[in-house]
């Protein structure tokens, strides 16, 4: 089929309607784009917050034994309300100071575990081994456990975990 | 460069065949400005089937999620927009396709050989339709479930196969999780690959026959669809789309509750194209509401389907075709009479769930009493009860007021004992606060609220709400003053020996025996 060319329009008319129509068309295609691709890459931020939870009773810990504790965080993921387990250690120094160290082996995430015998954390993963301060000892591990604000709730002594 | 890699191509799959099919279709000379609303519908079609592939990134199918996910979307400016393209998108391709059928008709555009041309958009109209139908019942909120009860209810009023339709319709026993993903897998999956099938045999049958041009024939050589046809589609579809842009842009209507099977005062209303089948509907009682729901619908279906039979000669002018242009004329002015006759039939009550119920503002006292706010606030465990979501069903609310331990356990002392009338009034305030701020009301009204969502509720109905053991009470103050209120209700029995009211008189306090009869007085 050759083209026909429609000579009811005169060629400057054409260069108009041809311009008219990329225009548009471009125009529409470039709003939906942009709309669809914001829409797409950028979700609502989550809204979740850091909550002090409770984490146990002091008498329940021993002095300088880190004591593992699976708290159970409030969690905005999007349009759904978790409920996310998380394990924690809490380090008590048998006085009024209580340290909380995450249970998350800082290297590929897997949790670590306290070896009560040797006195160390130890990741089953890839081997990094902790001390019960949370510092690296051997291993992968690029930087010591994260530690997360604890405190003592004075008025009936138990332990407060912010996550 | 650009050129050289079409002429590339084109060696090897024959790509420039699709310019010369898409822009040189010639058309017949006189062809104009009406023949812009097939591009305009293909447009819109385009538009929702982008927008709504995009929602389903966040949309989950579920009854727990839906209303949760749509709330998600539209929390910001972009979801809002989609969501509200999709949403005016569904309207303006109804309108499009209605305008597209009349001009179809006008013309005499379905005369040999276009009867299956014909014949595929009536399908392409009854699917658009149907997405309708389906997605309205996405969102999941009062609107949505509502209106799918009633359709369903409608579709079981069809002879011999209704309940089987029905059941289909349904999936499981109840409308519930089972409607819900069989509706989404219709509207995402089924029926588009329809749609998709049945547009594409439209297209194809049109760029076959070539399109039928003006009434009458005009002289000269056909011309091409491109430039001069394009350009007039592109200025119609974008005048078409910034409205539609504009409105999206304008908003949503808002998202009423979640869906609430037991909630009796909510007042389903349609989506305005199917308020014209609404009000047909309630000319039509009892045992004839199958003529308004099926019958009059289905004649009406086949008259359009079978048109090209019907209207056999070769005359196109619609001056020439009286029998044809007169019972369409008279059809759309009963389509435009029964919508806006639907439209401006509201239920005066409708505007009462707007208002804070005497249940909801006893609530509030309760919710005080149950220390809900040990957990639900800013610093606490769980969101403040002006911003929890109220996406839960009302078993799962009424078990969390009357024992939250039961849904999270172990995250807070055992709670103060609730009733069950004070657990539904918790749930009403609650179902309130989150929509609107409360509003404050004077004291004494606080205190017959609290009286009436204890005791009175149980037995009696103010507004719609309450037992029906009882009188009604919404306008008794018309009958009775304070002080007989009173005597009534602190011994029913001297007034009336053979009453089944209990006596209040010792187990209320004067100023609540006060407030609850000053009260019911100025109900008038």
């Amino acid at each position: 089929m050759s083209h026909p060319v429609d000579s009811s329009v005169s060629p400057g008319r054409r260069r108009a309607l041809v311009l008219l129509v990329n225009g548009a068309v471009a125009a529409i295609g470039g709003a939906l784009s942009a709309l669809l691709g914001v829409f797409a890459l950028k979700p609502a931020a989550a809204a979740s917050r850091d909550r002090w939870i409770r984490a146990g009773a002091l008498s329940d810990l021993e002095p300088s034994v880190p004591a593992v504790r699976v708290l159970v965080v409030p969690r905005i993921d999007g349009w759904y309300r978790a409920r996310a387990p998380q394990t924690v250690f809490l380090v008590w120094d048998g006085k009024k100071d209580v340290r909380a160290v995450s249970a998350t082996c800082t290297h590929l995430g897997c949790q670590v575990h306290w070896d009560g015998k040797d006195h160390k954390f130890r990741c089953p993963c890839h081997g990094g081994v902790y001390d019960p301060s949370g510092k690296v000892l051997e291993g992968p591990p690029p930087r010591p456990l994260d530690s997360l604000d604890a405190r003592i709730d004075s008025a009936d002594d138990t332990v407060l975990v912010r996550l | 460069m650009i050129g050289r890699l079409i002429d590339w191509l084109h060696d090897r799959t024959g790509i420039r065949t699709i310019r010369e099919v898409l822009f040189d279709e010639p058309l017949p000379p006189g062809t104009g400005w009406f023949f812009t609303l097939g591009s305009v519908l293909l447009a819109l079609i385009g538009i929702q089937v982008l927008t709504g592939a995009f929602l389903t990134l966040y949309y989950a199918p579920t009854p727990d999620h839906a209303y949760d996910s749509v709330r998600f979307i539209s929390s910001t400016t972009a979801g809002r927009l989609v969501r509200g393209l999709h949403h005016f998108g569904a309207s303006f391709i109804v309108v499009a396709a209605a305008l597209h059928m009349l001009r179809v008709i006008g013309f005499g555009s379905y005369k040999p050989p276009r009867e299956l041309t014909w014949l595929s958009g009536l399908g392409a109209l009854g699917l658009i339709l149907a997405f309708a139908l389906t997605g309205y019942l996405l969102p999941w909120d009062q609107r949505a479930y509502w209106a799918t009860v009633v359709t369903i209810n409608i579709s079981k009023l069809a002879p011999v196969a209704g309940d089987v339709v029905a059941g289909i319709m349904r999936g499981g026993s109840a409308i519930g999780a089972l409607t819900l993903t069989r509706w989404y897998a219709a509207h995402v999956i089924f029926l588009p690959a329809i749609l998709i099938a049945i547009v594409a045999a439209h297209l194809v049958l049109m760029r076959r026959q070539g399109i039928s041009g003006p009434v009458r024939t005009h002289k000269g050589p056909s011309t091409a669809f491109f430039p001069a046809q394009t350009a007039r589609d592109v200025t119609v579809v974008s005048i078409v789309v910034i409205a539609l842009f504009v409105l999206a842009w304008r908003g949503m209507p808002a998202m009423e509750g979640p869906a609430d099977p037991t909630d009796a005062t909510f007042i389903p209303r349609p989506e305005w194209y199917f308020l014209g089948l609404f009000q047909l509907l309630k000319y039509f009682p009892g045992k004839l509401e199958v003529v308004g729901a099926i019958i009059i619908p289905t004649v009406l279906g086949a008259l359009l389907a079978l048109l090209p039979w019907l209207d056999r000669g070769p005359e196109r002018d619609p001056r020439r075709r009286r029998v044809v242009t007169v019972g369409v004329l008279v059809g759309v002015v009963a389509v435009v009479a029964l919508t806006t006759l639907g439209w401006r039939d509201k239920p005066a009550s409708a505007a009462a769930a707007d208002t804070w119920s005497m249940r909801a503002i006893g609530g509030r006292q309760f919710a005080a009493n149950a220390k809900c706010a040990r957990c639900h606030s800013e610093s606490g465990m769980a969101d403040p009860l002006e911003q929890v979501s109220m996406s839960r069903g009302p078993e799962w609310l009424a078990g969390h007021v009357a024992d939250p331990e039961m849904i999270a356990p172990g995250l807070r002392e055992p709670p103060a004992a609730v009733t069950e009338r004070e657990a539904a009034a918790l749930v009403a305030y609650v179902r309130q606060v989150t929509r609107e701020p409360y509003p404050g009301y004077p004291q004494p009204i606080e205190t017959a609220a609290g009286v009436w969502a204890r005791y009175c509720v149980g037995c009696h109905v103010i507004d719609g709400d309450g037992g029906s053991d009882g009188p009604e009470l919404s306008h008794i103050g018309s009958k009775h003053d304070t002080a007989a209120l009173r005597e009534w209700i602190v011994d029913p029995e001297a007034a009336k020996p053979d009453t089944d009211m209990p006596a209040f008189g010792k187990r209320l306090t004067a100023a609540q025996l006060d407030a609850i009869a000053q009260y019911l007085a100025n109900r008038k």
